[in-house]
């Protein structure tokens, strides 16, 4: 294969994933959701996708529609599911993200077990892979810094904080007035928006959707990259998304130099479900780690003690 | 179209025999370690293989798979708990973090096993008479499910009510400061639990695939059920578990009655089982607890 273009695949793969797992900090790492469906509204916006794109709606719509369509749907869910215990919200959104892999798979209208083609958004005449790939990047990338501008607005906004008081402590945070499920509702539907995008940007990059896409290890390898890279760290989870693309390739090639005496899809998942276990128990912060909130008043209360350190010392 | 209903009714009776066996470990541990293990559809996963190879591998049988898939499983249960949920427990980490790492257990687990057996379907290749009664077809294997679940149910009634240990595990189970207060050895207790729970997994690994295949997703396949009968038993309630496994059992094979009727796919089946978890985790999140003194 043209190693040019493997690179601009990957490129593009870090893109998309990277914007889930922007999407998934935003509701694990500020507002502390455990969405174990992730999945779920990743599918959404790819079959809004593929299903409009079907009947000739441009490309742009498409997408804008499976953020929508996916939003709905995180709000649907949110409703009762936010009341919930974070180990009920998790099974309860594992359970619909199956449900509705199980939808797709068994009607017709979704395509079944053959699942859709689907057109690219934009194609060129005469363009190469090569180009083809390029003006993806461009798409994607577009999106992600869409996505990554409102999410590292919101976490350093007053909204943001309150949405990380509930994630620390809801009691006390419902006690000032705000709202523990209008916050963690209004997270997932962001975060569910885009999820669609992402899932709309899949589907035509890849030109299907197929069930068998929307398995719930892509949920799990969203969580990994989060938790590998820094949840409530937007420049982490990006970090986090391109460590385990890199990763995922890299076991892939290496199968073709070395002889490996197991399966190298089996030693990656067995690899990342080791390096999670270890993140876990000694760095649970991620590679960055949360960064400091800043604010005027943060900043005076920091130099008025530095004040009174300096006096005592002198 | 006419329904064979007693046939119905015995599918119902098999289904719940294999979530009860399935669910019991489930319950027990997420009552006790106070999180949801989903590493379990792994330990039932790694229970069929371990079953396999005893049986046909090594071709000792149908008995001693059970034993022996059930001793090695309960200790890599231990180990799993010892190596890594306590540690994780230790240093404070949240609930997500628990289930984050147990999805990530089960990772390492699964494809563990893909590595060592492939990913090939395994059949055991044990012969079960086959019989008629009246309306109703049975297997040897059948009956050997809802026979063992019975007698789980009975032996797992008078362990937790007669013997010490049983009485321990209601204890922590209940309020563990309480239990170690009163000179209960908590640790020894989530241990032996954790050990009971994945041997009984190993069971129902082995059940399922000498009831269809096996493969490294054998669990993964039938935990959301099993997590629906966890649930709307009550977590930690063995008692509400039994109900609740036949509850869904008939709902799954009157469904599928209910499915063909309306003319939808009967692929649908497992996901009814996922409907009843989310309506009861949306309703009635502490299941039938209420209806059982809890146990």
């Amino acid at each position: 294969m043209d190693p040019l273009l493997y690179v601009l695949d990957l490129i593009v793969f870090i893109g998309i994933f990277g914007i889930v797992a922007l999407s998934l900090n935003l509701e694990f790492g500020f507002a502390g959701l455990a969405n174990f469906g992730k999945v779920a509204f990743f599918l959404i916006g790819a079959y809004t996708y593929a299903l409009l794109s079907q009947i000739g709606v441009p490309f742009y719509l498409c997408l804008v529609a499976g953020g929508l369509v996916s939003a709905i749907f995180g709000l649907l869910v949110s409703l009762p599911a936010l009341r919930l215990r974070a180990d009920y919200l998790a099974i309860a959104v594992l359970a619909f993200g199956e449900i509705l892999r199980l939808i797709v798979k068994s009607e017709e209208f979704a395509g079944g077990d053959w699942g859709i083609t689907v057109s690219p958004a934009i194609s060129l005449v005469g363009a190469s892979h090569r180009v083809d790939a390029l003006v993806n990047i461009g798409l994607v990338y577009f999106c992600l810094l869409i996505c990554f501008i409102v999410v590292q607005l919101l976490a350093n906004s007053p909204y943001g904080r309150a949405m990380r008081a509930i994630r620390e402590d809801e009691v006390a945070a419902e006690a000032l007035g705000k709202s523990e499920v209008k916050y963690k509702a209004q997270a997932l539907m962001l975060g569910s928006a885009m999820a669609g995008v992402a899932g709309g940007l899949y589907a035509q990059y890849l030109q299907y959707v197929l069930p068998g896409m929307f398995m719930p290890m892509v949920t799990f390898t969203v969580w990994i990259m989060v938790l590998l890279g820094g949840p409530a760290n937007n420049w982490g989870v990006l970090l986090g998304a391109a460590l385990v693309q890199i990763f995922n390739r890299g076991t892939n090639i290496l199968k073709d130099y070395f002889i490996l005496p197991i399966n190298p899809t089996d030693l990656q998942y067995i690899l990342f479900g080791a390096l999670i276990i270890l993140v876990l128990l000694y760095r649970p912060q991620g590679l960055l780690k949360e960064s400091r909130i800043k604010t005027k008043a943060m900043e005076g209360v920091r130099r008025a003690r530095n004040a009174v350190k300096n006096k005592g010392s002198q | 179209m006419t329904v064979n209903w007693a046939q119905v009714l015995f599918n119902s009776t098999i289904t719940g025999s294999l979530y009860l066996i399935g669910a019991v470990g489930l319950t027990l541990t997420y009552g006790l370690s106070r999180f949801p293990n989903f590493a379990h559809a792994e330990f039932i996963t790694l229970g069929a293989y371990i079953g396999y190879s005893v049986a046909e591998q090594a071709g000792l049988g149908f008995p001693l798979a059970l034993v022996v898939s059930f001793l090695v499983t309960g200790i890599v249960g231990i180990l799993c708990y010892r190596g890594i949920f306590q540690p994780l427990a230790k240093r404070g980490a949240t609930i997500i973090h628990l289930m984050v790492a147990s999805i990530a257990l089960g990772f390492i687990l699964r494809y563990s096993i893909g590595a060592t057996w492939t990913w090939k379907p395994l059949y055991f290749t044990t012969t079960w008479s086959a019989f008629n009664i009246g309306p109703l077809r049975i297997t040897g294997l059948w009956v050997w499910l809802i026979l063992t679940a019975i007698a789980l149910a009975i032996l797992m009634h008078f362990i937790l009510v007669k013997t010490k240990i049983g009485k321990a595990i209601r204890a922590t189970s209940s309020n563990p400061e309480l239990a170690l207060a009163s000179g209960i050895n908590v640790d020894r207790v989530i241990l032996i639990t954790w050990f009971i729970g994945a041997g009984l997994a190993a069971f129902a690994g082995i059940f399922r695939g000498a009831d269809t295949q096996i493969w490294p997703l054998t669990g993964w396949d039938i935990i959301l059920p099993i997590f629906a009968v966890t649930i709307l038993g009550g977590i930690g309630n063995f008692y509400g578990a039994i109900v609740a496994a036949f509850i869904i059992g008939l709902a799954e094979n009157v469904g599928v009655v209910g499915l063909i009727a309306l003319g939808l796919s009967t692929s649908y089946r497992i996901g009814i089982a996922f409907l009843i978890l989310i309506i009861t985790l949306i309703v009635r999140p502490e299941g039938l607890a209420m209806l059982f003194r809890r146990a």
